[in-house]
C-alpha cells in the first residue's frame, strides 16, 4: 500500500512537470525565474532574449531533421539521389545562420556582462543613481558557515543577512580555508569566494521577503547545511534589527574569530549576531590567510558524522563557538 | 560504358598494392619522437606559464626576492656545459654519417662528460641555496624556481642514460636501423633541452638578477 | 607500509562489504571459468601480450564497459541520497544523518563517478574504436607503433584498476572529480583519497598521450598509397582532430596534477591560499586540458556519426570538406574557451567577454555539422537500423545539449547556475551524446571485428530505456537547475527540490533497465552468433576501407594493401564491379611480435601508483628502478617482429572465402614465430 502511494505520488509530480511549462513560474519554486533583485531582474532578462532568439534556429532545426528523416525514410516519397553530396547554395546557408546567431547573442552576451559586471554593475550605476550611500556588507565563508559583517554597524551576523529593500548593498567577500560560491538565486548570481584574496558583489533587493542563499561551490562535508537566510526589510525593520544587535552585547575579536572559524557543520541552524565587532576583521582575515594561516580539517571529522556532531554539540554548550 | 569495361578501367588502375614494403622504420620513428617533444615542449610551457604567474611579488611571501636566488656564475658554467655538450653530440652525428663507429662513441662520451658537469654545477648551486634556507617550501616562487630547474635537470639526467645505453648499442650492434633512429631522437632530444635552457637562463636567471 | 595499516580496510561499511563479496565472487567465477576451459595460455598469448591494434582496441572497450557499469552504480547511488536525504526530517541510515551516506562517503562517490565517466569509460571506449577503426580506414596493417599501443592500454588499465582498488583499501577522494584547491591540499584532505586520485589520473594521463602520438602518426604516416588527405574516411579526419587537442593538452594536465602532488608530497606552495600560492592557477591549468578533453570526447563521436548517417542514408556524406573544417575549427577554438569553467571568479568583464564570444564560436562549426548530416539524409534512402537510430538520438541530445552548452556560454546566465544543477543536466547530455554515438558505433561495427552482427530486439528494448531514462532524469534536472539548485549535495536544505529528485528515480529506474536489456542484448547475439554472421560488408551499404577485409578482420587486415582511388573507396570499387576481396597469389607479411614487457610495465606502475598512494617509499623507489630496467631491457631486444607465411596467408583467405566461421583470438598465422630478417 505504502509503495503504491509512493508510486502515485512520484507519478502525480511527473503529470506536473508539463504543467509546470503551462502554468507559468508563478509557484514552482524556480527560484531562478522568479527574480526579486534588479540584478537577477536583468540577468533574467537577457536570459530569455539569449533562449528565445536560440529557440528560433534550434526549434526549426529540429523540425528540418524530423521531416528529412520522415520524407527520405526508405519506402518514403523523396526522391533518392545517392551521389548528391554537396551544394553552395546549402553551405552559405548553413555557416551563415550559425554565424549571424552568433554575432548576435556575442553582442548581447557583453553587453550582460558589462551590466551585471560584479565590481561595478553598469545597470546599477544607470538605475540607483540618486539611492543613496550603498550599504556595505562583509562577507567571510569559514568550513561551514557564511559570516556577514556590517563594518559600519560595527555588528555581524551568523548564516543570515538582513538587508533593507531598494537600498544597493556591495558585499566585499572572502574565505578562511577554500573556495566557496555565494549564492541567493532570487537576488544575485554566484561568485566565487577565495581564500587569501577579497571579491566584490553588488545588489539591490526589489521586494521585501526571505531568501535563501546557498554555497555553491564543494568545500567539504559541512557543504549541504552551510545555506543561510536572507531577509530583505524595510529601513524602518533594518534599524531595529542594527540595535537589537548592537544590545546583544556579544563581541567578535581578532582571536574570537580564530575561534569561530574552526571546521563547524552547521546542522540545525547556526544564526547568532555579534554586537561588537572588531574593526577591519575583514582585512584582517585575508592578510592571515595570506600569510599561511590554514584551520585544518580533522582527518576523521567526516567519516563519522554523528559522533562529531555530537562533540560539536557539548562544545557549542560549554561556549566554545 | 558497360559495366564489364568499368570494371576493367578500374582493374587497370590496380586495386591493390602487391609490393608493398612496409613502412620506412626511421622516418615513423623519428617522427614519433616529434610528436614525443611536442608534448613535452606542452609541459615546459605550462611550467613557464606557472613561473609567469608565481613570480610577482606577493608570491615570494615575503621571502627571498629572485636577485637572492639565481646566482648568474652557476647559470653561466651550466650554459656552458650544456652547449658543449651539445656541440660533443653534433659530433655524434657527424661521425653517424661517416659511420665511424669509435668516432662517435668518443663523442657521446664528451656530451655525456659535458653533460655531467652540467648536473655537477646545478647540483652545487642547488646545495648552496639549501644551506641558506631557500627551499622550496618557502614561497609560491621558490616553489616553481626549483619545480624548474629539477624537471630540466631530470632531462639532463635521463639523456645521460640514454647516451649510455646508445654506447653500448654502437659497439655491440653497429648501425642498426634501430639504433640509428634512437641517435637520431637521442639527438632531438639533447637539442631541445638546450634550447629549454635558453629558456631557462632568460627567464629565471636573467630575468631574475633585475627583479 | 608507510600510511597503509589493516586499519584502512572499511569493513565497518556494509555497502562495501557487499561490493567487496560481489568483486570476490565475479573474480572467482572469471578465474574458475578460464581455469575450467584452460584457457590461461590463450588468454596471456593471444590479449594480455598482444600488440594487434584490434584485440588492443577491445580491451580498451571492455576496462570502459567495466569503468561504465561502476561509474553507474555510483550514479545509482548519488540519486538515490539526494531523493532519501530532503529536509530536516528525512531519516538516517548506516551512520548518516540523512539518507545512507555521510557527507564523506558521498562526496567518494559523485568524485569517483565523474572521474570514472570522463576519463575511465569514455576515453577507453573511444580510444578502443579509435584504435580498431582508424588503421582499418586507412588501409594500414597495424598502429605506427603496436608496442606503445599496448603500453597505453595497460598504463590506463592500471589506472582504472587502481581506482577500483581505492574501493576496498583506503579511501578515494571525495570533492568533485575535477579536484579543488585548496580543497585537495593535505589540510582540508588529509586521507589517502586524494593520493588515489591524482595517481590514477595521471597513469590515464600517461596512457592517453601516448596513444595520442601513435594515432596521429598511424594516420599521417600509414595511409594506403592512394589515400590523400581529401580521400581520408570523415572518422579518421574527426580522430586526427582529437589526438591533436590530446597531444597537446594532456601533457598541461600532467603538469597540473604533478604540482598538487608536489604539494601535498613535499610541501611546496604552487596551489595554497597563503604563501605565495596562487589556487587560480589550479583553475587555469586544469582546465586547459579540461575544455579541450571535452572535445576530444565529442570529436570522435562526431567522427562517428558522420560515418553512421552516410551509411544508412544510403548515400554520400553531405558537405564532406566543410566537415573536415568544422572538425578542425572546433579542435582549434577549443584551445581558447576554458575560462568559462570560472566565469564566477570574478574575473574582469573584458576577460569574461572574450571567453563567452569564443565559447559561442563553437556553436558554429558545431551547428553546420549538424546541418550536414540532415543534408545527408535528405534525397537519401534512411533505414532506421540500431546503429542509425544511436546516431539520431545523438543529433537530437545535441541539439538539447547545444542550445543549453550556448546558454551557458552566455557569461551572465552562467553566473546564475554556474555551480548548479543546471551545468550538471547540460554536460550530461552532452555526454550522454558521446555514449550513444558509442553504442551506435559499436552495433555498426561489431560484425566487423567479430563477425556477427548483435541482435536487434533486446537493442531496441535497451535503446528505448536510454531515451527514456534520460528524458526522466535529466528534464527534471534542468527544472532543478532554474530551482537554484546547487551541485554536489548529499542533504537536500530546500524541501522543494525533493519532489523532482523523487521523479528523476523513476528515470533511473528506465536506466537499470537499460543495463539489463543491455546484458541480455550481449547474451543474446553471443548465443545466436551462428545466426547473424556476416560477411565483409555487414550492412550492404558502407562506404569506407575497413568494410574491405573479411569480418573477423584477420590479424594482417588486408592480404594486400589497398590502392585507393576514391574517397569512399569500397563505395566506389562496388559501382565499379570490383568489389571481390580474392587477390592471391600471396606474399609473406611482417607483423610485429607479440611481447609482455607492455603488460609488465602496467603492472610495475601499477604498483608504483599504490606504493605512493601510501607513502611505502621502498616500494615507490623499486618500482620505478624497475621500470626503468624493463625499458632498457626491452630497447636491447631487436628481433621485435614476426613472419606470417604466404602459405598461411593463403589458408586464413581460403577459410574465409570459403564462408568458415573464424574466431577473433585464433592466432591467425602465427604458428611458428621466427624472427624477420
Amino acid at each position: 500500500m505504502v509503495i503504491g502511494q509512493t508510486v502515485k505520488k512520484w507519478l502525480r509530480f511527473t503529470y506536473g512537470i508539463p504543467m509546470l511549462f503551462l502554468n507559468g513560474c508563478a509557484h514552482s519554486g524556480l527560484l531562478l525565474l522568479e527574480p526579486r533583485g534588479l540584478l537577477s531582474d536583468t540577468a533574467v532578462h537577457y536570459f530569455t532574449l539569449d533562449v528565445g532568439i536560440m529557440l528560433l534556429i534550434i526549434v526549426p532545426t529540429a523540425l528540418l531533421a524530423i521531416w528529412a528523416m520522415w520524407r527520405y525514410r526508405r519506402g518514403g516519397r523523396g526522391a533518392y539521389r545517392p551521389d548528391w553530396s554537396h551544394s553552395g547554395r546549402i553551405e552559405l546557408v548553413v555557416w551563415g545562420i550559425p554565424l549571424v546567431t552568433v554575432a548576435v547573442l556575442s553582442y548581447l552576451s557583453i553587453k550582460a556582462i558589462y551590466e551585471l559586471n560584479p565590481y561595478n554593475p553598469t545597470i546599477l550605476a544607470r538605475t540607483h543613481k540618486a539611492a543613496g550611500r550603498p550599504l556595505r556588507v562583509d562577507v567571510i565563508a569559514t568550513d561551514w558557515r557564511w559570516l556577514f559583517i556590517y563594518p559600519r554597524q560595527h555588528i555581524a551576523s551568523v548564516n543570515e543577512l538582513v538587508v533593507p529593500v531598494h537600498r544597493p548593498i556591495r558585499f566585499r567577500l572572502t574565505s578562511t580555508s577554500v573556495v566557496n560560491d555565494f549564492l541567493i538565486p532570487q537576488l544575485v548570481g554566484m561568485i566565487d569566494v577565495m581564500p587569501g584574496m577579497r571579491v566584490k558583489e553588488a545588489m539591490v533587493v526589489n521586494k521585501p521577503g526571505h531568501y535563501l542563499g546557498f554555497s555553491a561551490d564543494y568545500s567539504g562535508a559541512g557543504l549541504s547545511w552551510m545555506h543561510f537566510d536572507t531577509h530583505a526589510v524595510s529601513v524602518a525593520q533594518f534599524r531595529r534589527f542594527v540595535a537589537a544587535a548592537r544590545s546583544s552585547g556579544r563581541g567578535l575579536t581578532d582571536t574570537g574569530f580564530n575561534r569561530f572559524a574552526r571546521p563547524f557543520i552547521a546542522v540545525g541552524g547556526a544564526r547568532q549576531v555579534f554586537g561588537r565587532v572588531q574593526q577591519g576583521l575583514f582585512g584582517h582575515v585575508v592578510r592571515e590567510v595570506m600569510r599561511g594561516k590554514v584551520w585544518r580539517t580533522p582527518m576523521d571529522m567526516t567519516e563519522n558524522m554523528v559522533r562529531y556532531m555530537k562533540q560539536q554539540r557539548a562544545e557549542q554548550n560549554a561556549g566554545e563557538y | 560504358m558497360s559495366v564489364m569495361s568499368r570494371s576493367e578501367n578500374a582493374r587497370s588502375l590496380g586495386l591493390w598494392d602487391r609490393d608493398h614494403e612496409g613502412h620506412d622504420v626511421i622516418g615513423t620513428r623519428t617522427f614519433g619522437f616529434w610528436l614525443y617533444m611536442l608534448t613535452d615542449a606542452m609541459v615546459y610551457a605550462a611550467l613557464f606559464a606557472t613561473f609567469g604567474v608565481l613570480s610577482h611579488v606577493v608570491n615570494l611571501a615575503g621571502g627571498p626576492s629572485p636577485a637572492a636566488v639565481v646566482h648568474p656564475v652557476y647559470a653561466y658554467g651550466e650554459t656552458v656545459a650544456l652547449f658543449v655538450s651539445v656541440l660533443a653530440y653534433g659530433g655524434a652525428m657527424v661521425a653517424l654519417k661517416a659511420g665511424n663507429k669509435a668516432a662517435l662513441i668518443g663523442a657521446l662520451g664528451a656530451a655525456m662528460v659535458a653533460g655531467g658537469v652540467f648536473l655537477g654545477l646545478a647540483y652545487s648551486d642547488i646545495e648552496r641555496l639549501f644551506h641558506a634556507g631557500i627551499v622550496p617550501q618557502a614561497s609560491g616562487y621558490l616553489s616553481i624556481f626549483f619545480g624548474l630547474i629539477l624537471y630540466h635537470a631530470l632531462h639532463i639526467l635521463v639523456g645521460m642514460v640514454w647516451m649510455l645505453v646508445m654506447i653500448v648499442q654502437v659497439m655491440t650492434r653497429g648501425f642498426t636501423s634501430n639504433v640509428v633512429y634512437r641517435l637520431i631522437n637521442l639527438r632531438l632530444f639533447w637539442h631541445f633541452q638546450a634550447v629549454i635552457w635558453v629558456f631557462v637562463f632568460t627567464f629565471v636567471y636573467l630575468q631574475g638578477t633585475v627583479l | 607500509m608507510g600510511r597503509l595499516s589493516l586499519r584502512q580496510i572499511p569493513y565497518q561499511n556494509p555497502i562495501l562489504v557487499g561490493t567487496f563479496v560481489f568483486a570476490l565472487i565475479l573474480g572467482a567465477a572469471i578465474v574458475g571459468l578460464v581455469t575450467y576451459h584452460k584457457r590461461w595460455g590463450v588468454l596471456w598469448r593471444e590479449w594480455l601480450t598482444t600488440v594487434d591494434h584490434k584485440k588492443i582496441g577491445v580491451m580498451y572497450c571492455l576496462i570502459g564497459l567495466v569503468m561504465l557499469f561502476r561509474g553507474f552504480i555510483d550514479a545509482l547511488m548519488i540519486r538515490t541520497q539526494q531523493a532519501i536525504a530532503v529536509g530536516p526530517h528525512s531519516p538516517g541510515y548506516l551512520g548518516a544523518l540523512h539518507g545512507y551516506l555521510t557527507p564523506f562517503h558521498a562526496g567518494q562517490i559523485f568524485t569517483a563517478h565523474g572521474l570514472i565517466m570522463v576519463v575511465f569509460a569514455a576515453t577507453p571506449l573511444l580510444v578502443g574504436l579509435m584504435n580498431i577503426i582508424v588503421p582499418l580506414q586507412i588501409g594500414a596493417r597495424d598502429m605506427a607503433y603496436p608496442y606503445l599501443n599496448a603500453l597505453g592500454l595497460w598504463l590506463t588499465a592500471a589506472g582504472a584498476a587502481l581506482v577500483m582498488v581505492s574501493l576496498f583499501i583506503g579511501n578515494f577522494a571525495h570533492g568533485g572529480w575535477y579536484g579543488f584547491v585548496p580543497y585537495f591540499e593535505l589540510p582540508y584532505s588529509p586521507g589517502v583519497g586524494v593520493d588515489y586520485w591524482l595517481w590514477a589520473f595521471q597513469l590515464s594521463v600517461l596512457g592517453t598521450t601516448l596513444g595520442s602520438i601513435n594515432l596521429i602518426a598511424t594516420i599521417v604516416k600509414m595511409r594506403a598509397p592512394g589515400m590523400t588527405w581529401m580521400r581520408m574516411p570523415i572518422f579518421t579526419w574527426a580522430s586526427l582532430s582529437a589526438n591533436l587537442i590530446a597531444l597537446t593538452t594532456f601533457p598541461v594536465l600532467m603538469v597540473c596534477l604533478a604540482l598538487l602532488a608536489s604539494d601535498r608530497y613535499f610541501g611546496t606552495h604552487f596551489y595554497t591560499a597563503g604563501m605565495g600560492g596562487n589556487l587560480m592557477l589550479y583553475n587555469d591549468l586544469f582546465w586547459v586540458w579540461g575544455h579541450p578533453e571535452v572535445y576530444f570526447l565529442i570529436l570522435p563521436a562526431f567522427g562517428m556519426m558522420s560515418e553512421i548517417v552516410p551509411t544508412f542514408s544510403e548515400k554520400t556524406l553531405f558537405g564532406y570538406a566543410t566537415m573536415v573544417i568544422a572538425s578542425f575549427a572546433i579542435g582549434g577554438v577549443s584551445w581558447g574557451v576554458w575560462l568559462h569553467h570560472f566565469f564566477t571568479m570574478a574575473a574582469a568583464p573584458s576577460v569574461n567577454s572574450f571567453y563567452s564570444v569564443t565559447t559561442m564560436l563553437v556553436g558554429i562549426p558545431t551547428g553546420v555539422k549538424v546541418f550536414n548530416w540532415i543534408f545527408t539524409m535528405y534525397r537519401g534512402r534512411v533505414r532506421f537500423e540500431l546503429p542509425m537510430m544511436w546516431a539520431v538520438l545523438s543529433l537530437f541530445l545535441l541539439l538539447v545539449g547545444g542550445l543549453t552548452g550556448m546558454m551557458n556560454a552566455f557569461a551572465t546566465n552562467d553566473y546564475m547556475w554556474h555551480n548548479g544543477v543546471f551545468v550538471v543536466a547540460h554536460f550530461h547530455l552532452m555526454v550522454l551524446l558521446i555514449a550513444a554515438s558509442i553504442f551506435g558505433s559499436v552495433e555498426y561495427w561489431f560484425p566487423k571485428v567479430f563477425g556477427f552482427k548483435l541482435e536487434a530486439r533486446w537493442g531496441k528494448a535497451f535503446f528505448w530505456c536510454i531515451v527514456l531514462g534520460t528524458g526522466w532524469v535529466f528534464i527534471p534536472m534542468f527544472l532543478l537547475g532554474f530551482a537554484g539548485m546547487t551541485r554536489r549535495l548529499d542533504y537536500i536544505p530546500y524541501t522543494q527540490w525533493g519532489p523532482y529528485l523523487r521523479v528523476m528515480l523513476v528515470g533511473m529506474g528506465f536506466y537499470i533497465l537499460a543495463v539489463a536489456f543491455f546484458f541480455m542484448h550481449l547474451y543474446v547475439s553471443l548465443r545466436d552468433r551462428a545466426k547473424n554472421r556476416v560477411g565483409a560488408d555487414a550492412w550492404g551499404t558502407s562506404r569506407s576501407l575497413e568494410w574491405m577485409t573479411h569480418s573477423p578482420v584477420p590479424a594482417y587486415n588486408f592480404a594486400f594493401v589497398p590502392q585507393v582511388h576514391a574517397r569512399d573507396e569500397w563505395a566506389w570499387r562496388k559501382e565499379q564491379g570490383v568489389a571481390d576481396l580474392k587477390s592471391g597469389p600471396y606474399r609473406d607479411i611482417h607483423m610485429p611480435g607479440n611481447t609482455g614487457v607492455p603488460f609488465v610495465l602496467g603492472a610495475l606502475a601499477l604498483a608504483l601508483a599504490f606504493a605512493l598512494t601510501w607513502r611505502i617509499w621502498w616500494l615507490s623507489g623499486l618500482a620505478l628502478a624497475l621500470c626503468v630496467a624493463v625499458v632498457i631491457v626491452r630497447a636491447f631486444a631487436e628481433d621485435t617482429d614476426t613472419v606470417i607465411s604466404a602459405q598461411d596467408v593463403e589458408r586464413a583467405e581460403r577459410r574465409y572465402h570459403d564462408g568458415e566461421v573464424v574466431p577473433m583470438e585464433e592466432p591467425m598465422g602465427r604458428p611458428t614465430p621466427r624472427p624477420a630478417t
